[in-house]
């Protein structure tokens, strides 16, 4: 999802881009919506697509991925509320969507999750441990192929003995197997002395 | 009582491993339901497999550790939907509601760390993992949307059977999991009283 350039946007640090970015998308999300203030914001969002180098056309790209939660919104709100009451809430939706998609277009996700790990800094006091936070993240990372790999051995041993597939037969071998992996990542980094 | 400062280490990797099985099960026919005919998205599964499974505070862990790694722009959501953009969005709620919603399941299948039930699974994967889903994610969608409360959860209900089903399936797979494989819930509750059906048949399953 990230779109690698040079702009002012992706030079921004992680950590104040996506504070700030969260923030106005929050407020723009909470203020009561008035003409005005909506038009700005699509002109603010118009605006820092183009700034990011990216152009209209990964604008595009990202409203064509909205299509489905525009069309399930458009239901409830053209079948009970007035049609432009509608188009404002859909629209102030999908703006602030778009604009926080603003920190995912051009922060790597390293740099991200680097920026949350430190941001957790403080909790130490607290009984956190903000290194121990960002190892998990890391794991986590690098354990969803393992699982994926999992699930594709539990479906092809199911389908090599012809038994038609079940959710109870599948999910419950998938997790054996996962919660014995986890016991020997356990032991793995008990043998390298973390912890 | 579960001990929450002293994470141990098979703690971190329990909640390592639940964190990336929420991932899979984002994939689409992760779990097939009806030979696939009906592609029901299963990490409202996950998360209250997480619940029942892990307990409270780590099943509550992996799920947050789960939202972190979306937040920083994975695309795990089922769908392949991810980055800042989800948590601001209409169903922003549900995801906070799944943190709850995991403490809520575990605290309830594991109250006063006793071993799990079968009516006590169901009841606390249907109360937590729906209805606790449903009590902050509704509110926040009808902000967020700003379409009355009301018509907000009157459209939400097109969820509800999917999610009964998906607290049938949980407390089954939990039961199950319980029978085959105890050690899955943890040292503690493990050794307090392990159920006297037969360990030997749990490997035969996969292998």
């Amino acid at each position: 999802m990230y779109r690698p350039g040079g702009s002012v946007l992706h030079r921004t640090p992680a950590g104040p881009k996506l504070l700030t970015v969260m923030a106005l998308a929050l407020a723009i999300s909470l203020v009561p919506a008035s003409p005005w203030l909506l038009a700005g914001a699509i002109a603010l969002v118009i605006g820092c697509y183009l700034l990011t180098g990216l152009g209209l056309r990964e604008l595009g790209r990202q409203l064509r991925d909205l299509r489905w939660l525009i069309l399930v919104m458009l239901v409830p709100q053209a079948l009970f509320l007035s049609l432009p009451t509608a188009a404002v809430n859909i629209t102030r939706v999908v703006v602030v969507v778009l604009l926080a998609a603003l920190v995912t277009l051009t922060t790597r996700t390293e740099d991200l999750i680097d920026a949350i790990a430190k941001a957790l800094g403080p909790l130490r006091r607290f009984g956190a441990d903000p290194d121990r936070i960002a190892l998990m993240l890391s794991m986590t990372i690098t354990t969803v192929p393992v699982i994926a790999g999992f699930a594709a051995q539990v479906r092809e041993a199911q389908r090599a003995r012809g038994v038609p597939v079940q959710p109870l037969a599948f999910v419950v071998p998938l997790l054996v197997m996962a919660l014995k992996h986890s016991d020997d990542l356990a032991d793995a980094l008990t043998a390298r002395g973390v912890d | 009582m579960e001990r929450r400062r002293g994470l141990d280490t098979r703690d971190v990797t329990r909640i390592v491993v639940f964190a990336a099985i929420l991932a899979v099960l984002g994939i689409p026919g992760a779990i097939p339901v009806f030979g696939g005919a009906v592609p029901i998205t299963a990490q409202t599964l996950g998360v209250m497999l997480a619940g029942a499974i892990l307990g409270r505070w780590r099943g509550a862990a992996a799920v947050t550790l789960f939202l972190v790694l979306v937040l920083a722009g994975l695309p795990l959501l089922s769908g392949g939907r991810g980055g800042a953009g989800v948590f601001v969005g209409p169903s922003a709620g549900f995801l906070f509601g799944w943190i709850a919603g995991a403490f809520v399941v575990g605290a309830i299948v594991r109250f006063g760390n006793r071993p799990p039930t079968w009516w006590r699974t169901a009841l606390g994967c249907f109360i937590g993992g729906a209805l606790v889903v449903y009590a902050v994610g509704i509110p926040v969608q009808a902000l967020v949307t700003r379409l009355p409360l009301a018509k907000t959860a009157l459209s939400s209900a097109a969820f509800l059977p999917g999610d009964l089903l998906k607290v049938v399936i949980a407390a089954a797979v939990a039961m199950a999991l319980w029978r085959a494989y105890p050690r899955a819930f943890g040292a503690e509750t493990a050794a307090a009283s392990r159920p006297q059906a037969a360990r030997p048949k749990t490997d035969a399953g996969v292998r």
